[in-house]
């Protein structure tokens, strides 16, 4: 079953921003990365599912509902962290996260408990003297307190120290172990890649691709620099999957997608100083799919 | 529910700042006219010598000032103006606010409708203006009556709060539907203010010239002066009947608005 459906989704707004005719959806018990750089659309996207803001063509569904008609019945299963958390100034965090829990027909008092012993959060705080990063765990509480069947996240991450995020992605696991479907947007691959199962790809309004996280991992690039003690024969890693070689000096470095033992057996193979490999950051990723496309 | 208890908790401090304000209003006022009254000079006579504009600008117009009454009738046109302040205000930020402050976020991801949202803000932004409503009209029954030497206060009291209660409704809906239309409702507020500032003027521009008295319509200070409900035969319908349709039509304006806009986020 999918939890969420998007279907041409389309919301302009102002003048080039936006998105454009976006489909894909989202399985039941699935991590799903949606990634792409700042801009991109993907808070767009995740503030017309939320119908923050309404599609100007295409929908979407929610637990097979449309989003926008039964706004209010499908966020009761929502939980939904913002990429940046604002939230009523005067408030304690523990009268904030009660009065979000008053929205919600369930005791969620334990959970609260819970989830702030978790994250390390201070529930006698004022709102006012939190940090960044604690108001980001507020942001966190105040998502899961009520056990949404499907999470929203828009870039989780940023402000949260690593040790915090590793917390935060093991209660993400655990969440998603008891059935929640969780929606993780961000621009940071590597975070993705940990811990979804399938990612779209989504680059100035338009999904570029929808895939699973290892075969996308199989199709990207992979840097390599590899310095010699004498300038190499350009021709050395004339291989097939080897992409943009250039020689420098004693400097070599290429991009290479396939079967890497090839390589590393050429590597082998010469007296080397140094050696990096590097995975592809997204800019790259990208690179590779907009080439693909022209 | 919730939305609303939490609306009536965080405009209480502003709702007591205003309240003390009207007070101070009546008080200052209604010491003045004692003063006034007391040093032996006719007011009349002294104002018989000021010419008709600066009367009408002041606020002054017809009234008797040496009577309780009607010194209480030209204080009423400054409580007036606090009260349609406050409430448009009020209509325009209570709205506004949750974009202003970026927690829509928050309170607009909950499984509430937009227009439950809207009914519970209006309903605690009505229960603002009534209390300082009410604060008024005590205000000005004790201190009123205390100056009034055995006239009859209670009645013109009445009406002129009546009224009142009726413009600020008019205007906390003007303030709220302005919040509703506008997508940088940030700005609501001020608009909301200068709305209101420029009715006042019309109105003081009727009294000045008779000829564009048929502008009276358009400026919700003609509709229930206080040289008219207590002097001049109570409400007119007209007027009444014009200012339910307004905040009807207003409140409608702001929750279908509200609900079709998107969210400044």
């Amino acid at each position: 079953m999918n939890v969420i459906e998007i279907k041409n989704l389309t919301k302009t707004y102002g003048k080039a921003r936006g998105i454009s005719d976006i489909s894909f959806s989202v399985e039941e018990g699935e991590i799903f990365g949606f990634i792409g750089p700042n801009g991109a659309g993907k808070s767009t996207t995740i503030r017309t599912l939320l119908s923050l803001i309404y599609p100007t063509s295409g929908s979407a569904t929610i637990f097979g509902k449309d989003t926008v008609q039964f706004a209010p019945e499908i966020k009761k299963e929502i939980g939904y962290l913002p990429s940046e958390v604002f939230y009523y100034d005067n408030m304690k965090v523990k009268d904030l996260l009660n009065y979000s829990a008053s929205f919600y027909k369930k005791d969620c008092s334990k959970r609260i408990r819970e989830l702030a012993e978790i994250m390390d959060l201070d529930l006698n705080k004022k709102i006012d003297d939190l940090s960044l990063g604690n108001k980001k765990k507020v942001g966190i509480v105040q998502g899961l307190l009520h056990e949404p069947k499907l999470i929203i996240l828009d870039e989780p991450t940023s402000g949260l120290d690593p040790l915090m995020q590793q917390k935060f992605f093991e209660l993400l696991e655990e969440e998603n172990r008891k059935g929640a479907t969780i929606l993780f947007s961000s621009h940071i691959l590597t975070e993705v890649q940990r811990l979804c199962n399938r990612v779209a790809i989504i680059k100035e309004g338009k999904i570029v691709t929808v895939e699973k996280i290892s075969t996308l991992k199989e199709n990207t690039y992979k840097k390599f620099k590899v310095e010699t003690k004498s300038t190499l024969d350009p021709n050395y890693f004339n291989l097939a999957g080897v992409n943009k070689l250039e020689v420098k000096d004693n400097l070599t470095s290429f991009l290479f997608k396939g079967n890497i033992n090839e390589v590393m057996r050429k590597i082998a193979d010469i007296e080397i100083t140094n050696l990096w490999i590097e995975e592809p950051d997204l800019e790259e990723i990208f690179m590779h799919y907009y080439e693909k496309e022209a | 529910m919730n939305i609303f208890l939490k609306e009536l908790k965080s405009h209480r401090k502003s709702l007591v700042f205003w309240s003390i304000g009207v007070f101070l209003m009546v008080v200052s006022g209604m010491f003045k006219y004692e003063s006034l009254s007391s040093s032996g000079q006719p007011m009349n006579e002294m104002l018989e010598g000021m010419p008709k504009s600066m009367l009408a600008v002041l606020g002054i117009g017809e009234f008797d000032i040496s009577t309780a009454t009607g010194y209480y009738g030209l204080l009423f046109i400054y409580l007036l103006l606090m009260a349609t302040i406050h409430a448009a205000m009020l209509g325009a930020t209570i709205i506004a606010k949750e974009e202003r402050d970026k927690t829509s976020e928050f309170l607009f991801v909950k499984p509430v409708s937009r227009n439950g949202i809207i009914t519970a803000k209006l309903a605690a932004a009505f229960v603002n203006i009534l209390i300082l409503n009410i604060v008024t009209f005590v205000s000005s029954l004790v201190l009123v009556g205390k100056y009034s030497n055995g006239e009859v206060v209670t009645g013109d009291i009445v009406v002129t709060m009546a009224g009142m209660f009726i413009l600020q409704l008019l205007f906390m809906v003007i303030g709220s539907s302005l919040a509703a239309v506008k997508r940088k409702s940030k700005t609501a507020a001020s608009l909301a203010t200068g709305v209101l500032l420029l009715t006042y003027v019309i109105s003081v521009a009727i009294d000045l010239n008779e000829n564009i008295e048929g502008f009276k319509y358009f400026t919700p200070f003609k509709y229930f002066e206080a040289k008219n409900v207590m002097f001049g035969g109570g409400f007119e319908f007209t007027f009444v009947l014009l200012s339910g349709v307004l905040i009807a039509a207003l409140t409608v304006v702001t929750f279908i608005f509200y609900k079709k806009r998107d969210l400044n986020v």
